[in-house]
């Protein structure tokens, strides 16, 4: 029996907040998230100081993966972004800094923590219902018979990456390259329920990015040698596949609990090899174009399906199973003895493709529902980001078709949901006040606090000194170059709100969005019409944003609600 | 190294916990996040998981610490509660015996002495307090409080009906001390909506409380990264695993259960197979692969459609499953298997030696088999139709992080845990007889020994510390107690004997009856006089009753019952909440609740009082005053925020006054709480504070350093 150690005393810190030493940690990580937020964030290179691999990034999934926190209160915030992130991919530094932010505007005013948890709910609820509701200002409806908002939406997403390395003309290639990969996993026959295909990223490091490109059916990487053994085929018909999930090396494994006992000259091995032979004469008898098999094939009987003008694939992985069946329509064979012969599907026609040094079959269904994206970008770090960008992208686009909005981007749907928040508390407290024993002046300060984190969370898009101001009509963000000549005339200045939907040629007035303003009503914006046919605008994912939203309030609140840290110090 | 263990050193040690848990109990309670040892978080407000997270080393911490571990074994609540409690009762104790301190022991010089005599106090002390306990408040619940109770329970009908709106209270007054503030309606609601939606008849509710105890683990799913908000109760079962295979299927889906694999292997344990050629090894593969084939062939004809499976299937199986037409789920724990068995009364698939067409008997019907996607994974979702009472569903727990989606986990199995016990009637040692007829006198006539025998003990230690006065007195009683027991040992014997002796001893039948319904030993001479006015009538009623039947012993003492009741009857003020359906027991009721807001406390502060005025015997006095303040200290701490007329002392004022008035008493919050937990927990209370009060030393033995196995603090002491 090992020694065993009286457990040391944990140590418990009560009222963490008004700690210094989380209030520093809590501002430097406020720091970090706030900085690599938006098109013009500051990227940040992880690296272990001891030859490890450099990651350059501004994403938060990226971000954090390399990040070790150890502050247990910072680690509830961060596993909080994290985990919104591995559900919805987007909006993960939007809520780590609204989250920070919400902490921080709070901190100076003196209520019970109670008080501001309930408050923060109630204003919660308020955003919730206005965003899911008619009347919002700030959400637009997708209109599936145009491309023109989801292109928006994924040029958004990648330009707010600036880690990609991409230039404007990369970033159009790449997002009409998305959006089309994405387009072909959408079944052709609806049915009642779509069940979406998949699009797989295929990498290709060392090649310009516009030498990225998307094939439909997809992509298994094979050796040269392979590739001209096996290649060409000619046959005008589709190919008839056999799909393989078990091993057809002619491994024996399960046996059984008991012993197996082997009498001399009894060779195991040629038994199994004569039933694999049996089962390619099978194949081979039941007109098979093509096997794949998840493991290894036993070189034999590779052989014996070479010659007999059987191309056999091996070892594609687990991962290419599923799509694999459901683009050729096969069943994955687990038996080495009889097959059914429904258990057979097919593939249009297979073809050898070569992209930078790399070799692949081609499989081209039938049916579409599988595509292959290949990625290009310089280097190792920069094609990691775009990896991790075009996945969020396209999962993106799978949230937008269940939910058909989107979010105006660009720090407008922050300044528009403050101004309309400011508006509702000032003229309608008794509404939100309703169920709960708060006061009016409660409900203020608490909603000041509330709505300067919006809008310090949008002022956090502006990374180089210009000056963000909010007009006084839709409530959204403009914001003025640095370094501008001072003039006495702004909307000069001003060209475009953040998400490209208005221009100064409205008549609007302005303000500082840092500075007290009267609160008004934010008016709705342009017809819908209008907007879905706006070009250029900057769109956020609706489903990720709110759900960020929440989680950014909800994990502040538990913040909030801390009495005690105990830390565990065994 | 030595340490006194005494009042003092516990005072400290509880004080410091009491510090901590003051700022987590209650609706005003905070959150406090813990982290293991293996960097985990974990967000809690309960107070038993809070006390475990310290590794307290204090050897007197560590006892409390078991105690309200055993404590929540018991209830699953009012660790925080415990603690204050505690706390409080340890104050008390110590100004009150400071004083008596000056007054009494002063003769005394030497240091080491007084402490052992202080000891010798504190041994006394404890005792009083196991035996107030055991008399005393047994009294006051049953005699006192009951009158206040309120029932979860519809009044409506005569069963057992759960009332929705009173349970939503009920769950709502629990998780406010056990959520976060911003979530506790919301979980409540959640809660409420999955009682109601599991329970198939409201009246036979025990039976699922204990089957969801047991499988509560199994019947929620977990999902992080979403809002709380997106929570919610999905009908049916969810298996924490994917499909292997899914074959979508619908109209009449039949399961069946399997424990092993289904492909025959070629050996099987302790078994030895001998292969002597290669076409011997290629003819058993081939029985193996038809074998396989038969069997899937045979559970699609007998329209399985789905398979659940305790082990990992080989591949062969998994692709004739598919072949057949019938879904797999693999790698089932054995509580999902032995869940699912609960609910369908499905016992597990025999492999048949021939597959013939005859019925496969072990198969259930399901009402739907389908994958539920819950953030981009996977789970079965089976539609079980339910052969118990229980009507399966399962809770979808979404929370931005871990911690808190195990917080709300713990907090509503501790929710059913406290609905459970609530709804179990609570014995209390007090007796006022029961309402069924298998009422005996003879845990009676036991308690009465050991009455006596607590007295005695009493009575030496009074001699000992040369109380005048009461040493005479003492005896006297003693001599009475120990004549009520001939009585009752003469109700022992059968119903001849019984009446020889009725005539003689008619007199003293009387106040053993009184001493009965007061449990007070001490009030005996005065109230004497006055009750026996009262009962005559009923007691010579009843002689003529015993004269005219064969009078047993269970009629003998049915009819004590009912002298006893009519005794309490008869003090009883009108009863001033809603009234309950009448019972009669010395048992809390299932069901019994009280509003929240420190109701309980006030109330038996208030009757503690009342009777410490009554008490002549110090000891009795100083035990009832600690606990009748000490009860104070948990609505003051639930009031701290509040202010103007919601304060502490308003209320306290308010209630007092109504109570004296015989107004019904008013509260100002809408919650609800067990009684039957409350009175568990002081009484768990009272015994940890004496078995605090017995230590009078702690002695730190050094460890052998090779002999490290015992980490237990209790054996130290």
């Amino acid at each position: 029996m090992s020694r065993l150690e009286a457990k040391k005393p944990s140590v418990c810190e009560s009222k963490p907040l008004t700690r210094e030493r989380l209030r520093t940690t809590l501002s430097v990580l406020k720091g970090i998230v706030a900085s690599c937020y938006g098109p013009s964030g500051r990227l940040k290179q992880l690296h272990n100081g001891a030859g490890g691999h450099v990651c350059t990034t501004s994403q938060s999934s990226a971000l954090l993966r390399g990040l070790s926190v150890t502050h247990p209160v910072l680690k509830i915030l961060t596993t909080s972004m994290q985990n919104h992130v591995s559900c919805f991919s987007d909006c993960g530094l939007f809520m780590a800094i609204l989250c920070c932010n919400l902490i921080e505007y709070v901190e100076g005013i003196d209520l019970a923590p109670t008080t501001v948890i309930e408050l923060n709910k109630q204003l919660l609820s308020l955003c919730t219902s206005y965003l899911k509701s008619e009347a919002c200002a700030c959400r637009i409806p997708v209109d599936f018979s145009s491309t023109q908002i989801l292109l928006c939406l994924v040029r958004s997403i990648l330009t707010s990456k600036p880690a990609c390395m991409l230039t404007g003309k990369e970033v159009d290639h790449i997002s009409a390259l998305v959006l089309r990969a994405f387009l072909l996993t959408i079944p052709e026959k609806a049915e009642d329920h779509i069940i979406l295909g998949k699009s797989i990223i295929v990498p290709l490091k060392g090649q310009r990015v516009i030498d990225s490109t998307v094939l439909p059916g997809m992509l298994i990487e094979t050796s040269e040698v392979q590739l001209m053994r096996t290649l060409p085929i000619k046959k005008s018909s589709a190919l008839k596949v056999a799909l393989f999930c078990v091993s057809l090396s002619g491994d024996f494994s399960d046996t059984g609990e008991g012993t197996l006992a082997v009498s001399y000259g009894v060779s195991l091995e040629s038994a199994v090899l004569d039933q694999l032979l049996n089962l390619g004469r099978q194949l081979v008898w039941d007109h098979i174009d093509l096997v794949i098999c998840q493991k290894v094939i036993h070189p034999s009987l590779k052989q014996f399906l070479s010659t007999h003008h059987v191309i056999a694939i091996d070892r594609v992985g687990v991962a290419l199973m599923e799509p694999l069946s459901k683009m050729t329509g096969t069943q994955p064979i687990g038996s080495l003895g009889s097959i059914s012969p429904s258990s057979y599907g097919s593939v249009k026609d297979l073809c050898s493709a070569k992209f930078g040094s790399k070799h692949f079959f081609h499989l081209i269904p039938n049916e579409v529902a599988v595509s292959s994206l290949l990625l290009c970008n310089r280097n190792d770090t920069a094609w990691d980001e775009l990896k991790l960008t075009c996945q969020t992208a396209l999962h993106v686009l799978q949230l937008t078709i269940k939910e058909p909005f989107v979010f105006l981007g660009g720090g407008c749907t922050e300044t528009h949901l403050a101004a309309y928040v400011r508006h509702k508390t000032l003229n309608e407290p008794g509404s939100i006040l309703k169920d709960v024993g708060y006061t009016q002046t409660e409900l203020h300060l608490i909603a000041e606090a509330f709505c300067s984190a919006l809008e310090s969370l949008a002022g956090s898009l502006e990374h180089d000194g210009g000056e963000i101001l909010t007009d006084m009509k839709y409530g959204h963000f403009w914001s003025v170059q640095s370094h501008s000549p001072p003039v006495a005339n702004w909307p000069d200045l001003l060209s475009r709100c953040g998400c490209g939907l208005h221009s100064n040629q409205e008549e609007l007035s302005w303000s500082f969005l840092r500075s007290t303003h009267h609160p008004f009503v934010p008016q709705n914006s342009l017809p819908h019409e209008a907007a879905s046919s706006a070009n250029n605008l900057t769109l956020d994912c609706f489903t990720a944003k709110l759900s960020g939203l929440q989680v950014a309030v909800e994990t502040a609140n538990l913040i909030l609600d801390l009495a005690y840290v105990i830390e565990d110090k065994n | 190294m030595a340490a006194v263990g005494c009042l003092k050193a516990a005072l400290q040690v509880a004080e410091v916990l009491e510090t901590i848990v003051s700022n987590c109990v209650g609706p005003e309670g905070r959150q406090v996040l813990c982290t293991k040892p293996t960097g985990e978080v974990l967000l809690s407000r309960d107070g038993g998981r809070l006390l475990e997270a310290l590794h307290l080393e204090h050897p007197i911490a560590r006892m409390v610490v078991a105690c309200v571990s055993s404590h929540l074994k018991n209830s699953g609540d009012g660790a925080k509660t415990f603690i204050i409690l505690l706390s409080h009762l340890l104050r008390g104790l110590d100004a009150a015996t400071d004083k008596e301190k000056d007054s009494l022991v002063s003769e005394n010089i030497q240091t080491h002495g007084r402490h052992w005599k202080n000891c010798c106090q504190w041994k006394f002390i404890s005792q009083a307090l196991l035996t107030f306990q055991e008399q005393v408040l047994d009294y006051f619940m049953d005699q006192c409080l009951s009158r206040h109770f309120l029932s979860v329970f519809s009044s409506s009908t005569q069963e057992k009906t759960l009332c929705r709106s009173s349970t939503e209270l009920l769950l709502e007054a629990y998780f406010c001390g056990r959520v976060g503030r911003n979530n506790h309606k919301f979980i409540s609601l959640l809660m409420c909506d999955y009682l109601f939606k599991c329970v198939a008849y409201n009246s036979r509710i025990e039976e699922v409380f204990e089957l969801v105890d047991d499988y509560f683990a199994e019947l929620n799913v977990g999902v992080i990264g979403l809002p709380v908000s997106d929570s919610r109760i999905v009908a049916g079962l969810v298996l924490h695993r994917d499909f292997s295979v899914y074959c979508p299927a619908d109209g009449d889906i039949r399961v069946v259960i399997v424990t092993e694999t289904i492909q025959p292997l070629f050996s099987s344990s302790g078994t030895e197979f001998v292969l002597n050629s290669e076409a011997q090894f290629q003819a058993s593969q081939f029985w193996i692969m038809e074998r396989t084939k038969t069997i899937m062939k045979y559970l699609q004809g007998q329209n399985v459609k789905l398979l659940l499976s305790r082990v990992k299937q080989p591949d062969l199986v998994i692709y004739y499953a598919e072949l057949n037409g019938i879904s797999v789920v693999e790698c089932l724990s054995s509580a999902e298997v032995s869940l699912i068995q609960r609910i369908t009364g499905l016992s597990p698939f025999v492999l048949p030696q021939t597959c013939s067409q005859h019925e496969v008997s072990n198969t259930a019907l399901l009402k739907f088999c389908k994958p539920l996607i819950l953030k981009s994974k996977r789970y079965v979702h089976l539609g079980l139709i339910s052969t118990c009472l229980f009507i399966p569903h399962c809770i979808v727990l979404c929370g931005p992080v871990q911690g808190l989606v195990e917080q709300h986990e713990d907090a509503l199995h501790g929710a059913f845990k406290m609905l459970w016990q609530l709804l179990k009637d609570l014995d209390l040692s007090y007796m006022t007889g029961a309402d069924d007829q298998s009422y005996t006198s003879s845990p009676l006539i036991y308690k009465n020994s050991r009455e006596s025998e607590l007295l005695q003990e009493i009575g030496n230690d009074s001699i000992q510390r040369s109380y005048q006065g009461t040493v005479v007195k003492n005896k006297d009683k003693l001599v009475t107690v120990r004549t009520h027991l001939i009585v009752y040992s003469n109700l022992e014997i059968p119903g001849v004997e019984l009446e020889t002796y009725v005539p003689c001893s008619a007199s003293k039948l009387t106040p053993a009856d009184t001493h009965q319904t007061d449990d007070t030993l001490k009030c005996l001479s005065q109230n004497k006089t006055s009750i026996i006015d009262d009962h005559e009538p009923l007691i010579e009623s009843k002689f003529t009753a015993n004269s005219t039947t064969e009078n047993t012993k269970i009629e003998m003492s049915y009819e004590n019952v009912q002298v006893t009741k009519s005794v309490g009857k008869g003090n009883t003020l009108p009863v001033s909440c809603k009234s309950l359906e009448s019972y009669c027991s010395s048992s809390i009721p299932a069901g019994c609740v009280l509003p929240v807001g420190g109701n309980f406390e006030i109330l038996l502060h208030y009757y503690l009082l009342k009777y410490a005025k009554k008490c002549q015997q110090s000891e009795e006095t100083i035990v009832s005053m600690v606990i009748a303040n000490a009860l104070l200290g948990i609505p003051k701490i639930l009031y701290k925020s509040k202010k103007g007329n919601y304060s502490f002392p308003q209320i306290y004022i308010r209630t007092l006054h109504a109570l004296q008035t015989n107004q019904p008493v008013l509260s100002t919050q809408t919650g609800l709480e067990s009684v039957a937990g409350k009175y568990q927990l002081l009484n768990s209370v009272l015994q940890c504070l004496a078995k605090i009060l017995t230590i009078d030393l702690v002695i730190n033995i050094k460890r052998q350093p090779r002999k490290v196995y015992d980490q237990d603090s209790e054996d130290e002491l």
